[in-house]
């Protein structure tokens, strides 16, 4: 019928960037499976996959109660050695028995809610993502939220960081909805740190969608991280040096780490490129980037020429 | 940074110190958040001027959270959502102001679970990603609140943490706040049971006098002269008490003057109730702000 996922973004809570050997060290929840590691372009490393048992209501626009049996898919990722992520979906099917059927059908089917009774796709999609039910779903409802949550927990915790990161930033929340059709992507910025995302793929889900989604979710964070870390910089209402070093833990930990569409499978490159036109992540990022190196250059001219004047004075 | 609000006697002004303790460091380019742990009486909306949670929310309040009864808890932004409007509008430069209500009538925590220990580490863990300054006002005297909160340290060894305990310039509040901290069944000993290293517990605790009458402040101009010297004698008396009972200059980290204005309603100070209108003390202010510096200036945090 649909997928629905939820990623939770993150600074990794460390003073430094760490390094690819401690990212399999912090993501190896699981004792005996390998943590996904690629390096090209940028080092990302994904955990394991977990499944938690759902029993529960699933969030509808028209509020009727839909009951939802199975599990849910987890897992967790580092890119960069810097942005922490906590990612959960689940694919929603209707169910072929009309009753809950022994646990051991749901485990067989990992990653499977099925959906006893009637419900529309649409209807679904509307609720998880749509704009008529505001905020959080309450707590008897499907919340891939407070999984994803303490997935982002279980890696912000580990003690193998220090939590000593550069600044303080806020998570943010990306909900998704993934239907099979005419492609077509919607991106959506809600109040503070919500967002949502509406794909529609041609052919059958894969597990790509949910690379896309996630990667999607990285560079959102990066773009919101970054503007707030310009405009608490007081670019131009505060002495030039104060801003630039204000500036600086941007610099040294999030420019580089831009890399939209790397992990995305080529066929699904078009929908990253749809996004890019609008509403123009890149575009946006090259411009901050930009305005953060010109009050860099511009502070390093006006020190160059300090340093110069005073020389001439003091021969 | 999380900063655990205590006093040992309802009344102290441990929330109008507090909350203006935020107020001052947001004003200063933070991003902080108070957290209104006083499950028995939650009135830190009432001060931040907030009508709509003025005694607490009925729906997600941190007591529904730690009870599980949502999954978070609900926020409020004091410079969207206060009624003053000398509060409404972000300063220039100032950082986010949340409010994380508690309860409308919640009552006290009955007991401390595993469960509420984890929600309580998962909450200040996730805040101290996003926030420079946590404030949690954990109510007055020995409680389940205190408890729970020197659980939940334990469990986040690499977040840093610091302890204000407020009392008043009085006999009774000197000696009182000293048992709070070394007594039986006082910070110190909780939190050693708990696990924490006694003397890096102590080093974390600092001591705020509230309300201060001054022997030369200006509002003892009028007084006799038999008036002045007994005042006079008085403060060295509880000086001398209170160096004694570990709670003198050493372990001091501020003291807030008597102010008119808080002595009639609890609110926050701003610039304007002492430029503008007048009603308020330059002094008060400058306690306030300087405090705000002082609880994130490891100088003033050395071992004692
Ligand atoms: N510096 C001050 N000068 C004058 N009055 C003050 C001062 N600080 C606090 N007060 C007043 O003292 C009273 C108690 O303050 P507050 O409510 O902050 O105390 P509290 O310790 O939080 O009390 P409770 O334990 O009941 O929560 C209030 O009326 C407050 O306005
Ligand atoms: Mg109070």
């Amino acid at each position: 019928m649909l997928v629905m996922g939820e990623v939770h973004t993150g600074l990794l809570q460390n003073s430094g960037e760490i390094s690819e050997s401690t990212c399999r060290q912090v993501l190896g929840l699981m004792a005996g499976e390998t943590v996904r590691v690629s390096r090209r372009p940028i080092v990302h490393a994904l955990s394991p996959e977990r499944l938690t048992g759902v029993d529960c209501a699933l969030p509808t626009a028209s509020r009727s109660r839909v009951r939802g049996v199975g599990t849910v898919v987890s897992r967790c990722a580092v890119t960069g050695g810097r942005v922490a992520q906590g990612s959960s979906y689940a694919r929603v099917v209707r169910s072929e028995a009309d009753r809950r059927l022994p646990w051991s059908h749901y485990l067989a089917r990992p990653g499977v809610v099925e959906v006893l009774g009637k419900v529309k796709a649409a209807d679904l999609a509307e609720g998880f993502t749509g704009d008529t039910v505001p905020g959080r779903p309450d707590g008897a409802c499907l919340d891939l939220g407070a999984v994803s949550g303490r997935f982002l927990d279980l890696v912000q915790q580990s003690p193998l960081l220090d939590r000593r990161a550069p600044f303080k930033i806020p998570r943010t929340n990306l909900r998704w909805v993934a239907e099979t059709g005419e492609p077509s992507i919607r991106f959506t910025l809600h109040a503070e740190q919500e967002r949502t995302l509406r794909l529609t793929h041609p052919g059958p889900f894969t597990p790509a969608v949910v690379d896309l989604c996630e990667d999607l979710a990285t560079h959102d964070w990066l773009l919101t991280s970054l503007l707030v870390i310009v405009e608490r910089a007081r670019i131009g209402g505060t002495p030039g040096a104060q801003a630039v070093a204000r500036l600086a833990p941007a610099i040294d930990h999030l420019m580089h780490l831009w890399m939209p569409a790397a992990r995305v499978e080529e066929w699904m490159t078009p929908f990253w490129e749809s996004l890019e036109r609008r509403p123009g992540f890149t575009r946006q990022w090259r411009s901050l980037v930009d305005r953060v190196r010109d009050q860099v250059a511009m502070n390093t001219l006006a020190l160059l020429s300090a340093t110069a004047e005073a020389g001439r004075r003091s021969p | 940074m999380l900063v655990f609000a205590i006093s040992d006697k309802g009344g102290t002004g441990r929330s109008v110190t507090g909350t203006n303790i935020v107020y001052r460091h947001a004003l200063q380019g933070n991003d902080v958040c108070y957290l209104d742990f006083d499950f028995g009486s939650p009135t830190a909306g009432a001060i931040f001027s907030v009508s709509s949670v003025a005694r607490g929310t009925r729906e997600n309040g941190l007591h529904h959270y730690l009870r599980g009864e949502c999954p978070q808890p609900r926020r409020v932004d004091v410079w969207a959502e206060s009624d003053r409007e000398g509060l409404r509008a972000r300063p220039p430069g100032a950082g986010r102001l949340v409010l994380l209500p508690g309860s409308e009538g919640g009552g006290e925590l009955s007991a401390l679970t595993d469960e509420v220990v984890g929600r309580c580490v998962q909450l200040l863990g996730r805040l101290d990603e996003e926030f420079d300054l946590c404030m949690i006002d954990v109510s007055a005297g020995r409680s389940f609140t205190a408890e729970l909160v020197l659980a939940a340290t334990v469990r986040m060894p690499a977040i840093p943490f610091r302890w204000l305990v407020f009392h008043r310039w009085t006999r009774q509040h000197i000696i009182a706040a000293d048992g709070l901290v070394t007594g039986a069944d006082g910070l110190l000993d909780v939190g050693i049971r708990f696990g924490h290293d006694a003397e890096d517990l102590r080093d974390r605790i600092r001591f705020v006098r509230t309300a201060v009458l001054e022997p030369d402040a200006a509002e003892l101009v009028g007084l006799r002269d038999e008036q002045r010297a007994w005042l006079s004698a008085c403060d060295s008396e509880l000086r001398e008490l209170a160096g004694r009972h570990g709670v003198g200059r050493t372990a001091m980290l501020g003291k807030i003057p008597l102010d008119p204005v808080l002595q009639w309603r609890e609110q926050l100070i701003t610039d304007e109730d002492v430029l503008a209108s007048k009603i308020a003390n330059a002094e008060t202010a400058a306690a306030f702000e300087e405090l705000a510096k002082k609880i994130v200036d490891d100088s003033a945090w050395e071992g004692l």
